[in-house]
């Protein structure tokens, strides 16, 4: 009997290579884990020890990977007992890593022009699919970060033009930049270069420009904060766009076996249960919103 | 010493009449219908005994609404509400898919009514699982479950109704929420029950004192973890006084996850251990439990695993001065 699913997510005891604090308990940690590195896609989580003494895992998304470095690089903020455990865990000790784990994002080569809206800690999977996208010279990705406390990088003023940006919106993420994706920031407090306002207003803004038959060239990514999402949704169903979100909820095993992370999901047969671990994180925006 | 026990794995039991490749049993509810943690490299169902799938209803369920799950000191708490597509999804659908070469299947059967039980287990009755386990202590659903569970006639009129429609082996997993578990066992048996599982979850709940609200979408859930393995490993004690001269066998589970927790339950009674909470710190952790048992058993000089059960030494307890 062939079971594609067996044996496609590692175990593995990842040393912590880089681990630095960012303002507002914001954490970037890279661990060697090849294995998971090696499989990962976009919109991949993995279910990371934070510290022997809490046993149950969390679900971190994956930011960045190296698979020829063998590693794998998580953003994260210190919400709560797990995670602020996490953030203490020192260069050179070792975390066991569970993943890669979950269904990534799918964009379709018949959308090019691919939007992707990361509020928060929901960055991380953007900037993963920005590395994978541009690589594939038929997509032309706009990067939409949104952030209420200082983000955990540097931003700095784009070179990269992006018809339709509101005059002085041009801070970018510098690593994005540096790989030629097209980036712009948004948050409600007030930082230099950034759109003042929620990812969705600017992605609004942007929308709005389009002919109607660029906007049908358009697909939307997205993860962060819950009410961020919803917007996400409701954007893209105005101006009929396809839109991908990526969700999280408590997770107990993160493999499908306890049902503990569901979501409840709109099908043909009706309202659903759905696991965000192995049925997501990733689904169709509008089964869920 | 024969020369076929001699050459039988020490790790081998029979349970029921099934053979078990090892004492371990992968608990309900923490592994889906048998096949999710085959995704994590390195896992196999061939390293237990058995597993038992998720909670099986009449009709499809879609269980309780999230937070469903959240990790407590030593433990977590979880009210899934026995979502489940429904038995005849299970029969027809999900059981062609699993390798009964790898392992023993148990159905984990569950209802509202009496009636419900019933038409469950007579589904299972005639399908290829290897046995039945009648959960009459799931505490997350309002009807049947635990409010059976607690009742001991409740309890012996859900076996005994059981019991006339199959001839499988019969499981009945107990409730640690209720006052007697002896005395819930006793009327077991006599209703018919082949084997317990000792014990399901304990009721328990979480607080956000920030937002003032209850964490868990059901409000209360049942606890699981280490932070329960003293009660299980007192009712597991408890369970085994009574079951012992009838020689109904128990699956021994709360709590264990180490060679050492599977150790004790053995020894306070349990031929069998369930693990299932350790499976989400570890998903590899069966193998470790295993090892653990073998060294074990190498290093007290004993022959099989099955010679440890209820070998338990009491003090005498006397009052001091």
């Amino acid at each position: 009997m062939h079971k594609p699913h067996r044996g496609t997510i590692y175990v593995e005891d990842a040393k912590v290579l880089a681990h630095e604090a960012f303002a507002g308990e914001q954490y970037i940690m890279r661990v060697q884990a090849p294995r998971c590195a090696e499989k990962a896609q976009p919109g991949s989580f993995a279910h990371l020890q934070c510290d022997p003494m809490l046993p149950m895992r969390r679900p971190l998304s994956i930011m960045r990977t190296d698979p020829r470095a063998g590693w794998v690089e998580f953003l994260y903020k210190a919400v709560g007992e797990g995670t602020r455990l996490l953030s203490r865990r020192k260069l050179g000790e070792t975390i066991s890593v569970m993943g890669p784990i979950g269904k990534p994002f799918q964009p379709h080569g018949d959308r090019p022009l691919t939007l992707l809206l990361g509020g928060g800690v929901g960055i991380p999977p953007m900037v993963f699919l920005a590395s994978s996208l541009r690589s594939n010279p038929v997509y032309q990705p706009l990067v939409i970060m949104g952030s209420e406390v200082p983000f955990p990088f540097k931003p700095r003023p784009s070179e990269i033009l992006v018809p339709g940006m509101p005059e002085g919106v041009i801070a970018t993420m510098p690593l994005l930049e540096d790989w030629g994706v097209a980036c712009r920031l948004t948050s409600g407090a007030g930082f230099p270069g950034c759109h003042e306002g929620y990812v969705t207003d600017l992605a609004r803004l942007w929308l709005d420009t389009l002919s109607e038959e660029k906007r049908r060239q358009v697909e939307i990514f997205a993860c962060g904060p819950h009410p961020m999402l919803a917007a996400c949704a409701r954007l893209a169903e105005q101006y009929r766009i396809p839109c991908q979100v990526s969700l999280e909820e408590f997770m107990a095993c993160a493999v499908g076996g306890c049902a503990g992370c569901v979501v409840e999901v709109k099908t043909d047969q009706g309202p659903a249960m759905k696991r965000v671990c192995v049925d997501g994180p990733v689904f169709d925006a509008k089964t869920v919103f | 010493m024969t020369a076929e026990h001699s050459r039988r794995d020490p790790l081998a039991i029979d349970f029921c009449g099934m053979d078990f490749a090892t004492p371990l049993v992968l608990l309900s509810g923490c592994v889906g219908f048998g096949e999710e943690y085959t995704r994590v490299a390195g896992f196999s169902n061939r390293d237990v005994g058995a597993v038992c799938l998720k909670g099986t209803t009449g009709q499809a369920r879609l269980g309780n609404l999230p937070h469903r799950v959240y990790e407590t000191p030593m433990g977590m708490l979880n009210a899934i509400g026995l979502q489940n597509p429904g038995v005849d999804k299970v029969v027809d659908e999900i059981l062609p898919t699993l390798d009964f070469d790898e392992t023993r299947f148990i159905a984990n059967v569950s209802g509202s009514t009496i009636e419900e039980y019933i038409a469950v287990t007579r589904r299972f009755d005639d399908s290829p699982v290897d046995a039945i386990e009648i959960n009459i202590s799931c505490p997350n659903v309002k009807e049947g479950g635990v409010a059976f569970g607690n009742d001991p006639d409740m309890s012996a009129r859900v076996v005994a109704a059981c019991r006339q429609v199959t001839q499988k082996p019969l499981i009945t997993k107990l409730s640690p929420n209720q006052t007697d578990i002896a005395e819930n066992a006793r009327r077991c048996i006599e209703a018919g029950t082949d084997a317990f599982a000792v014990i399901n979850t304990l009721m328990g709940m979480a607080i956000d004192a920030e937002s003032r609200e209850a964490v868990i979408g059901n409000n209360q859930g049942g606890l699981s973890g280490p932070a329960i393995k003293p009660i299980a490993l007192l009712k597991v004690h408890q369970v085994y006084q009574v079951a012992r001269p009838h020689g109904v066998p128990i699956i021994g589970q709360g709590g264990v996850t180490s060679p050492s927790d599977a150790l004790e339950f053995l020894i306070a009674g349990a031929s069998a251990v369930g693990v299932g909470t350790a499976l989400f710190y570890d998903p590899l952790i069966c193998k470790k439990i295993n090892q653990g048992i073998r060294d074990y058993l190498d290093r007290h000089g004993l022959a099989s695993v099955g010679q440890l059960t209820g070998s338990l030494t009491l003090n005498t307890p006397r009052a001091c001065g």
